[in-house]
């Protein structure tokens, strides 16, 4: 360079990375341009979001390009690009048929990139789509076990019911081959075909039954939730797989839950935790209504219930799925204390999540032992006060559904004390809930009263229209209290009157009973005599 | 041999600076915690997230879901996209919202709150790992402790498939760890539970790319 011109631009500018791209151009005139990384690079490189906009119009240009020129040298490339703009949130519905062409090419990969294309920028509503049919046919009968896998792959990502019943046939032929990769993802592949079009159910139950007697994982944990869905697609299917799947089930329980260390499936101490849970919820499916099935699973049931460590996340997610399925079936009553138990340890337990998890299912447990549920009643109002969002909402619900008349007033007095120290963001919520169990318990109509004006004075401002005129009528409804009320409301005004609807309550019932507040008319006796001038 | 390909060193941007998501990968012996990244982490005042009763009326009401995970997002600290496959039927419209929403969400949570999050009737697994947020959303009812393994499963996969994964490995091979989703999950089920032989079958898949190359 000669001395006077201006110093190169730094090396990761995009004036840098578009200087040497023109280089190249200059040189080569045949140059396909830059390279996916180079293009990555000059993105990033972008401090602003029109010099990023510039880049990928540069892009899509040269991409449209080589496209109109059915350009095949560089199509691969020009895929992931168009992959990479598309996750920036780009446009790039003019590069779908290249999917197509890739895919109908005959290398692998170009099918690869291909079939990733259609995955990612397609959708299945895309009448695109229906085009590559022929291709997946094809494909589904290649002698190359990972091109069929390919097209498997995408065919239960992305299938429309109208691809899922021209192909199921294909996928139902490919549950019975011999190599377990290729089956296991036939077997997603038809959980798919079966969401899409539940007639066909009945189609894949004979298979899915007899795999179960398979040995590779990857292919049980498949298996068992294609029955899963079986079971939910058609009743036939139901029946079908209870009778003749629930040994096997009980069986594959319990020698992963038996067997012995293999570091190939090893997580934190347990084999296989997924086709535990997976097995699991298949028998929660069966046995949910049916006494036969969950008499047969009870013993593994209590197995895995007792015998699973709890101090490690991939345990307690066993757990939680064993409690899931004692709940939902026909469970012995010690099953289910053993169940109730889980759950109350993983309440106290220090880590946010499993406590979490525990507040939901307590919320289901409600449904089958309320009074179980009841015990814990102390260590839920904990949770309300929590320091995580989501705990505190779960946990507030659960104490809405655990109020009965005998503990609705202790437990509204430690909501209410919570009421003046929690978050603005959580005081809605809370305050909605108050008034709701108040009112719902309102014969007691001093206590409510109580109740509404402790309330209305902490978070007013959050109390709905016809919560307060309910208020209102009440008052109005009960001649013994009005004089209570006016006095009792006066000394909160005075004490505080930055809530709306307070100050509303307060200066209607001074105007209405204004009389008893200036006399002291009807005192109840927990009152004091007050001055008012 | 397939040889595992990584960004190649004459790369401009360095790598020091990015921390290795191993080295930071949580034990999950420890418990669920996510671990405190080694970058100062600004403390912002949080947004709160709005209630799930607010939410706008288009995606709520929607027909039940697919699949038991319908959709997996990475996003970075800063909000970037780095993967994103869809297990249900979203439209591009529908998706750009979606991932806006959650990165508001997710991305203020503090460090010591479970892991989550409710969101239009739906969950929100997600764990963070150095500066990238994985996220998998599922269904009410499912198993979110699961969720959490399953997220870590496929986090120490590409760990093993690129060698102690950064942020970058992600971006600039993003259509390798798309590969690697695929043998993990389809149609948002889980598809293999052994690790080696994931990273098995994509070594066979990338030696027959590599020979066709020849």
């Amino acid at each position: 360079r000669r001395r006077d011109s201006p110093p190169p631009p730094p090396q990761d500018s995009v004036e840098r990375i578009v200087e040497d791209a023109a280089m190249d151009l200059s040189l080569n005139p045949f140059s396909s341009g830059t390279r996916l990384r180079d293009m990555i690079r000059a993105i990033r490189a972008s401090k602003t979001a029109a010099e990023e906009r510039a880049v990928v119009r540069r892009e899509c240009a040269a991409i449209r390009a080589a496209i109109s020129d059915n350009d095949q040298d560089y199509r691969h490339r020009n895929m992931a690009k168009l992959m990479f703009i598309h996750m920036l949130g780009y446009p790039t519905h003019f590069g779908q048929m290249e999917c197509l062409k890739l895919i109908a090419a005959s290398g692998f990969p170009e099918k690869r990139i291909g079939y990733l294309g259609l995955t990612l920028l397609l959708d299945e509503r895309q009448e695109v789509l229906m085009l590559v049919t022929n291709s997946l046919k094809q494909d589904l009968n290649h002698s190359n076990q990972f091109i069929v896998g390919l097209a498997l792959c995408a065919l239960g990502n992305i299938c429309s019911a109208e691809m899922a019943r021209d192909l199921a046939p294909e996928v139902e032929r490919l549950l019975q081959t011999r190599d377990p990769n290729t089956k296991k993802k036939a077997a997603l592949c038809s959980i798919r075909i079966v969401r899409k079009v539940p007639d066909l159910a009945e189609n894949f139950m004979g298979s899915a039954a007899s795999l179960l007697k398979e040995k590779h994982h990857g292919v049980l944990i498949s298996v068992v939730q294609l029955c899963t869905e079986l079971c939910k697609a058609s009743r036939e299917a139901l029946e079908y797989l209870r009778k003749h799947s629930v040994e096997g089930l009980v069986r594959i329980l319990r020698d992963v839950s038996n067997s012995s260390y293999a570091p190939e499936y090893d997580i934190a101490g347990i084999t296989d935790p997924f086709l535990h849970i997976r097995v699991l919820r298949l028998m929660r499916t069966l046995g949910q209504g049916d006494a036969d099935c969950s008499e047969h699973v009870n013993d593994i049931l209590a197995q895995v219930a007792t015998k699973t460590e709890s101090n490690k996340n991939a345990g307690n997610a066993i757990l939680y799925e064993c409690v899931e399925t004692i709940m939902g079936i026909e469970a012995t009553s010690g099953l289910r204390v053993l169940a109730i138990n889980i759950l109350g340890r993983f309440l106290s337990n220090r880590d946010n999540n499993i406590r979490y998890v525990a507040l939901n299912m307590l919320m289901k447990a409600m449904a089958v032992d309320t009074l179980a549920v009841q015990r814990h009643r102390v260590t839920i109002l904990e949770c309300v006060k929590d320091a995580d969002v989501s705990i505190r909402k779960r946990a507030l619900e659960l104490v809405y559904l655990l109020v009965n008349d005998t503990n609705v007033k202790p437990l509204t007095k430690e909501l209410v004390d919570y009421l003046e120290v929690s978050d603005d963001d959580f005081k809605e919520d809370l305050t909605a809930k108050i008034c709701s169990i108040v009112e719902k318990f309102s014969q007691d109509k001093l206590w409510y009263l109580d109740q509404m004006f402790k309330v209305l004075t902490l978070t007013g401002n959050f109390v709905k229209d016809d919560v307060w005129h309910a208020l209102i009528v009440l008052i109005s409804n009960a001649p013994e209290l009005q004089g209570y009320s006016v006095r009792s409301l006066y000394k909160a005004l005075q004490a505080s009157g930055t809530q709306e609807s307070l100050v509303r309550v307060a200066v209607w019932c001074i105007g209405e009973y204004g009389e008893m507040l200036v006399n002291n008319i009807s005192m109840l006796d927990v009152e004091e005599p007050i001055t008012v001038s | 041999h397939p040889t595992r390909s990584r960004p190649p060193s004459t790369d401009a941007d360095p790598r020091r600076w990015h921390s290795r998501l191993s080295a930071i990968l949580p034990s999950l012996a420890t418990g669920c915690h996510p671990v405190r990244p080694r970058r100062q982490i600004r403390a912002a005042t949080p947004t709160r997230p709005r209630s799930s009763s607010r939410a706008s009326a288009d995606l709520r009401g929607r027909r039940p879901s697919l699949a038991m995970i319908n959709f997996v997002l990475l996003i970075s600290r800063q909000g970037k996209v780095r993967l994103t496959k869809w297990y249900s039927p979203y439209t591009q419209k529908e998706r750009t919202k979606v991932i806006r929403e959650l990165s508001g969400l997710i991305l203020t949570r503090g460090p010591k709150l479970c892991n989550f999050v409710e969101w239009r009737g739906y969950k929100v697994v997600y764990r963070r790992y150095a500066s990238l947020y994985f996220c998998m959303c599922i269904d009410a009812d499912d198993n979110e402790l699961e969720v959490l393994e399953i997220i870590h499963h496929f986090v120490e996969i590409l760990d093993r498939y690129f060698g102690s994964v950064c942020e970058l490995d992600l971006i600039f091979n993003f259509h390798k760890a798309y590969y690697v989703l695929d043998e993990i999950l389809i149609s948002g089920e889980l598809q293999e539970s052994s690790k080696k032989n994931v990273a098995r079958l994509i070594a066979a898949q990338d030696s027959l790319v590599e020979a066709a190359k020849e």
